[in-house]
């Protein structure tokens, strides 16, 4: 066998999958979703979605009060918290904790769980007006004692739906697509 | 392509070089590219070197992938903890309010976001502005969030406590109150009645108190001519709006900062139809200014030569019928067709059959910095033909630079016990800055108060911090019937105070009782003097409404008009003819972009084009195109100018228009403190001569070439479009001819297939016969989309970032050219050609008709900025943000990215406000209303030549204009079916010679 032969039949082939297979695994490691998907911190007060929207079922738009008058749906301020806990479960120590925040007028720091790049403007309006439920993105939030990222934040993710929204739409929406232009979302 | 030259359609040139280019030129500069467009800027030494920077690279991939495997933490949300009823986050709310500069006070609208104003347009419940303002007013924003703003009270240089300053303070006021010795306060114009007011009261506390109020920039000669002219200090109220004829004699009136008369003078330049009227302005002026290049008639005029001209134009209209005032012997008055008319016999006739065929619908505006004599002819001639378009109303006296020298003077013989600054820079704007530093050593005490330190706050002993108008309250009466108010849109952002509440602690020292604080002060004296008494509605809600609306229509306090006391002529007459002597005629008039230096920190300002030469970052010399090649000068040679004890060394520019033997120098440059300012340009005031009656302007200055050269920072030369058929300018028979016989359109063939549109298509229309070349889209448009400034070595390579410019296009000769301004921003082709050569697809065409740039997407080959033949896009050459400092950053709109190094970027029709737009429409179930969605540069536009909306609406206002005899489209054979539609340029040039 000539040595070109050798090189061009078997170290070619095989330091191209070698090379593929590095990419590849590297690629699948550091991908976002991988590091993203699933991320639950602790949050400096243990607030949880499944006693609140679950059992109580008080409804997400009662506190995030954003998601139909703005692009972002926002968390509620410490305030909003207070229109129950003046009179509800002021024993408790993380209720404690919340009112003393409150009265010192400091802010509280809640742990961001979805974040988007700084250029997408991803905008709740039109997604709530259109029927699409909150869970269809953020998860089955009133079964979370914490909450966890659901979705993928991918721009694939957001396109999937775009393209073929039917099955998060209510039955009967008028809606058949969503846009897929750059500025759409990016500005 | 070329058919504009056979129909002998004008041709238009940009740069002197670029109409007779040289083969030099040939060789280097008729290069698209600036030279150096393409290199680095060399980094510092003690920057990160090419090598390191790899170094760096590796080091830190080889961190990111092993720290990669543990989640990446986000941050917080940090919500209210009470939130304001009035905030949701993410949705703007608008305040009005009222900014002042020098004698205006423009009602405004401030958008804030999350409690912190991003952007400031005019107030649309104000019957003058009707919600237009000027660029300055806009850019102002950025000295609120300016890192050199003070952040404490300072004495003797140490940071101090508010405490101390009071007490120091006060102890000498009560001193100086025993004693009886004399205290000075020195301020900018006093529009504020409340602000009055109070000075009143100090005044009455303490007897010894001198208050001037002083406006370097101002121009002296208005008031001392409306002295002689009205008996009393008086400023003239215009009616442009209703002139057939303006006759302008050194005014600026187009100048951007009278966004009132731009509307009303706009409004007469867009005929929709032939046959429609359009007023005429004449011209003559020495400087060639905003006003001069709207003319339809200009005539380079010496400022020293305007009164005589002005007074001759009297005598002769007094000769054909026209009564001269009472008081006025037309013997007195000099002959018109003497020797060194500039006016032709055809200009003199014609000029003078407009004025006397308009009697009573003609206007003569003299501008600021004009001599006094030409101000009283200017009241001559609007007393003859102006019937009441021209009213003197009595105003606010300003100390002029005599009364400063006196100042000066009894400072410098130890007449105050303490001298207090408040908003004003004496020591960088007064001439003779030497002779006060040493008057102010004389004084005891020597007190600041403003917003960002200067000149004049580093020789003070106690320096007070100010709170920005946009953290104050105050209230402005315009003279008009209309009092406007001003409200804090935003908390302090240091330890800084209200201007009036730090006086109000004077007072109280001194033991008056003032109110609580300047809000309840100026609540008090609205009760007593603006509420209506008796009126159904509560102080309260009256209040409540005036600060929602930010103004009152109080129909009151409008001051007569004074009447023209006709033996101010016999006295004006004499000087103008033997005061000035031979050499050559300085005008200093003020900065553009910078007024009297105060902006000079504030970049966006600095790197705003001026709209006439096209100057960034520095006042060079400007030259007249004669007098240049006299003393075989070009522009960035360094000449040596000197009047009297002055004399400076500074780059020129030549200048075609300008009038030979005048040189124009701009003020409020040469700062020496401001992060920013200090160092661009010279101090123009300096050559001032607080002596003359005319400070402005300065006879006998000599100018020597010295021999060095400096490039200017100049973006004319850019973005040359080779002498093809851009601009369409028309006069008003030419318009007939047009009309009546429309070129054939142009039919291209296209390999692409055709766009489709399923719901709208943005379009715009400019209307470049409106356009008076402003530049306020400009900061808009900056202000709006998060535009970086880049700096004057940047600016030298053709790599400004604005994505709207105001292309500048010069016709005919040199000496006296026409002018068009043409505002040019991405086109929104529908075949873009920037979109088939990007390799990543990083811009391409959304389904409503808009050229999208994706930032994230894009790798910055620069392809696109190539292949685009309007040169509007923008290239991030490098991290302009990383040059931030805190607190810049919370200027910007949060609906737009900021763009990182290697990014190209563009116009986008203010798809944030589209997208916004749309939602809110959809939200209310309702289709999109056209004029609905407005571009920050048609907000901003106070000729309203910009108008966008939807094509694909036939019954919208974009529809119908673009529809227009006038309209064209920029390069339309190029087949790129831009998205923009121009309409032609019109004038209004008198025909015939004279008739009387």
């Amino acid at each position: 066998m000539h040595p070109f032969d050798r090189a061009f039949r078997l170290i070619l082939p095989v330091g191209a999958v070698a090379v593929l297979v590095t990419v590849l695994a590297v690629g699948w490691f550091t991908e976002p979703d991988q590091l993203l998907k699933g991320y639950e911190p602790a949050q400096p007060i243990p607030f949880s979605h499944k006693l609140h929207a679950g059992t109580m079922k008080v409804p997400c738009l009662y506190c995030h009060v954003g998601a139909t008058r703005s692009r972002i749906a926002g968390v509620p301020s410490v305030e909003t918290c207070m229109n129950c806990h003046r009179v509800t479960k002021t024993n408790s120590p993380a209720i404690i904790q919340l009112t003393r925040i409150y009265e010192s007028g400091r802010p509280l720091l809640w742990k961001r769980i979805h974040d988007l790049p700084d250029y997408v403007y991803f905008d709740h309006r039109p997604h709530v007006h259109a029927g699409i439920a909150c869970q269809t993105c953020h998860g089955e939030v009133q079964t979370m004692d914490v909450v966890y990222q659901h979705m993928s934040m991918r721009m694939g993710n957001c396109l999937g739906c775009h393209r073929d929204p039917h099955a998060a739409l209510p039955e009967h929406s008028p809606v058949k697509r969503g846009p897929e232009n750059c500025y759409a979302c990016h500005r | 392509m070329r058919a504009h030259l056979k129909r002998g359609m004008p041709r238009h040139w940009r740069s002197l070089e670029e109409r007779t280019p040289t083969p030099d030129l040939r060789a280097e500069g008729w290069n698209e590219f600036a030279p150096g467009a393409a290199e680095p800027m060399a980094p510092p030494a003690d920057v990160l070197s090419r090598r390191r920077f790899l170094g760096l690279v590796g080091a830190t991939a080889a961190l990111a992938a092993t720290a990669a495997c543990s989640k990446v933490d986000r941050g917080f949300i940090v919500p209210y903890t009470k939130r304001p009823v009035e905030v949701v986050p993410g949705v703007a709310n608008y305040y009005a309010s009222t900014f002042q500069e020098g004698r205006r006070a423009y009602s405004v609208l401030v958008k804030t976001r999350e409690g912190r104003p991003i952007h400031i347009t005019g107030n649309d419940e104000h019957p003058a502005f009707k919600g237009k303002t000027s660029p300055r007013a806009m850019a102002d924003i950025m000295r609120l969030y300016d890192p050199d703003r003070l952040r404490g009270p300072r004495i003797d240089g140490r940071p101090a406590l508010w405490s101390e300053a009071d007490r120091l303070l006060v102890e000498a006021l009560r001193s100086a109150k025993a004693t009886g010795n004399g205290v000075l306060l020195l301020t900018g114009a006093v529009l504020s009645p409340t602000r009055r007011t109070l000075i009143a009261d100090m005044k009455s506390a303490l007897p010894g108190l001198e208050h001037a109020a002083w406006e370097p920039a101002a121009g002296d000669a208005e008031l001392s001519a409306a002295r002689a002219a009205f008996g009393g200090p008086a400023l003239v109220k215009t009616k442009i709006g209703q002139a057939k004829v303006i006759l302008s004699l050194g005014a600026d009136f187009l100048g951007g900062d009278d966004p009132e008369s731009v509307a009303a003078f706009a409004a007469w330049r867009r005929p929709r139809g032939p046959g429609e009227p359009m007023n005429r302005l004449w011209a003559l002026e020495g400087a060639m200014t905003l006003t001069g290049a709207k003319a339809d008639r200009r005539v380079p005029v010496k400022p020293s030569q305007a009164a005589p001209l002005a007074f001759a134009l009297a005598r002769a209209l007094n000769e054909r019928g026209v009564p001269l005032p009472a008081g006025v012997q037309a013997s007195a008055l000099p002959q018109g067709k003497s020797q060194g008319n500039p006016l032709s016999a055809e200009e003199w006739g014609a000029l003078l059959n407009d004025l006397r065929g308009a009697r009573g619908e003609a206007l003569v505006v003299c501008g600021a910095s004009m001599p006094p004599e030409a101000h009283v002819a200017a009241h001559l001639l609007n007393a003859m033909v102006g019937g009441t378009l021209a009213q003197a109303r009595p105003a606010e006296p300003l100390a002029s630079l005599r009364d400063l020298d006196g100042v000066v003077r009894r400072m410098a013989s130890g007449g105050y016990e303490a001298v207090i600054f408040w908003g004003v820079n004496p020591v960088y704007a007064f001439p003779d800055a030497d002779r006060l530093t040493a008057a102010m050593e004389r004084a005891p005490l020597k007190v600041w108060m403003g917003v960002i330190e200067d000149e004049t706050s580093a020789r003070c002993r106690i320096v007070l911090p100010e709170h920005h108008w946009l953290e104050a309250w105050g209230d402005y009466g315009d003279g008009d019937g209309v009092v406007s108010l001003q409200q804090p849109t935003v908390g302090p952002l240091y330890d800084t105070r209200q201007g009036e509440e730090v006086v109000m602690g004077w007072l109280k020292g001194l033991g008056a009782v003032p109110s609580a604080d300047y809000h309840a002060y100026i609540q008090t004296r609205w009760r007593k003097e603006v509420y209506p008494q008796g009126s159904p509605v509560s102080f309260e809600r009256y209040f409540e409404a005036a600060l929602h609306d930010g103004l009152v229509r109080t129909g009151s306090g409008i001051p007569a008009a004074l009447a023209f006391n006709g033996t101010a002529v016999e006295v004006a007459r004499g000087p103008s003819s033997a005061a000035f002597d031979q050499g050559f005629e300085l005008l200093l008039a003020p900065g553009y972009a910078v007024y009297d230096g105060r902006y000079a920190n504030i970049g966006w300002l600095q790197e705003l084009p001026d709209p006439v030469t096209k100057n960034t970052w520095g006042n060079p010399l400007s030259l007249s195109v004669a007098d240049a090649e006299a003393l075989g000068l070009g522009d960035g040679d360094m000449v040596k100018i000197e009047a009297g004890k002055a004399a400076m060394e500074m780059p020129i520019l030549v200048q075609p228009g300008q009038a030979e033997g005048v040189l124009v120098l701009a003020l409020g440059y040469g700062r020496s403190a401001g992060s920013v300012a200090a160092g661009i340009g010279v101090n123009a005031f300096k050559f001032m001569d607080a002596g003359s009656s005319s400070p402005n302007v300065r006879t006998g200055v000599r100018i020597a070439k010295t021999g060095g050269r400096r490039d200017l920072p100049i973006t004319q030369a850019h973005h040359r479009m080779e002498g093809r058929d851009i601009v369409r300018s028309y006069t008003l028979a030419g318009y007939a001819r047009e009309a009546a016989e429309p070129r054939p359109a142009e039919d291209l063939v296209t390999l692409y297939d055709p766009q489709k549109f399923p719901l709208h298509k943005w379009g715009m229309v400019i209307d470049q016969s409106a356009c008076v070349g402003c530049s306020g889209c400009v900061i808009a448009c900056q202000s709006e989309n998060n535009i970086a400034v880049v700096g004057a070595e940047q600016v030298v390579r053709g790599r400004e970032m604005q994505w709207i410019r105001i292309d500048r296009y010069y016709e005919g000769d040199p000496r006296r050219p026409g002018t068009v301004h043409q505002p040019m921003l991405c086109q929104q082709c529908d075949d873009a050609p920037c979109e088939n050569v990007c390799p990543v697809n990083a811009t391409n065409h959304s389904p409503d008709g808009l050229n999208q740039m994706a930032y994230n997407r894009c790798v910055g080959t620069r392809y696109c900025g190539n292949n685009c033949p309007y040169k509007v896009r923008r290239f991030n050459f490098f991290e302009y943000t990383a040059f931030k400092k805190d607190p810049e950053a919370l200027a910007y709109n949060p609906e737009v990215t900021v763009r990182p190094r290697g990014v190209m970027e563009k116009c986008t029709f203010c798809i944030q406000r589209i997208e916004d737009a749309r939602m809110r429409a959809r939200d209310e179930n309702r289709p999109l209303r056209d004029g609905e969605i407005v571009t920050a540069c048609q907000a901003a536009c106070p000729a309203d030549a910009i108008v966008f909306g939807d094509l694909k609406d036939p019954g919208s206002r974009v529809s119908l204009l673009s529809k227009s005899d006038r309209g064209y489209k920029v390069l339309a054979e190029l087949g790129v079916r831009p998205a923009i539609t121009y309409l032609a340029n019109l004038t209004n040039p008198a025909a015939g010679e004279e008739q009387a």
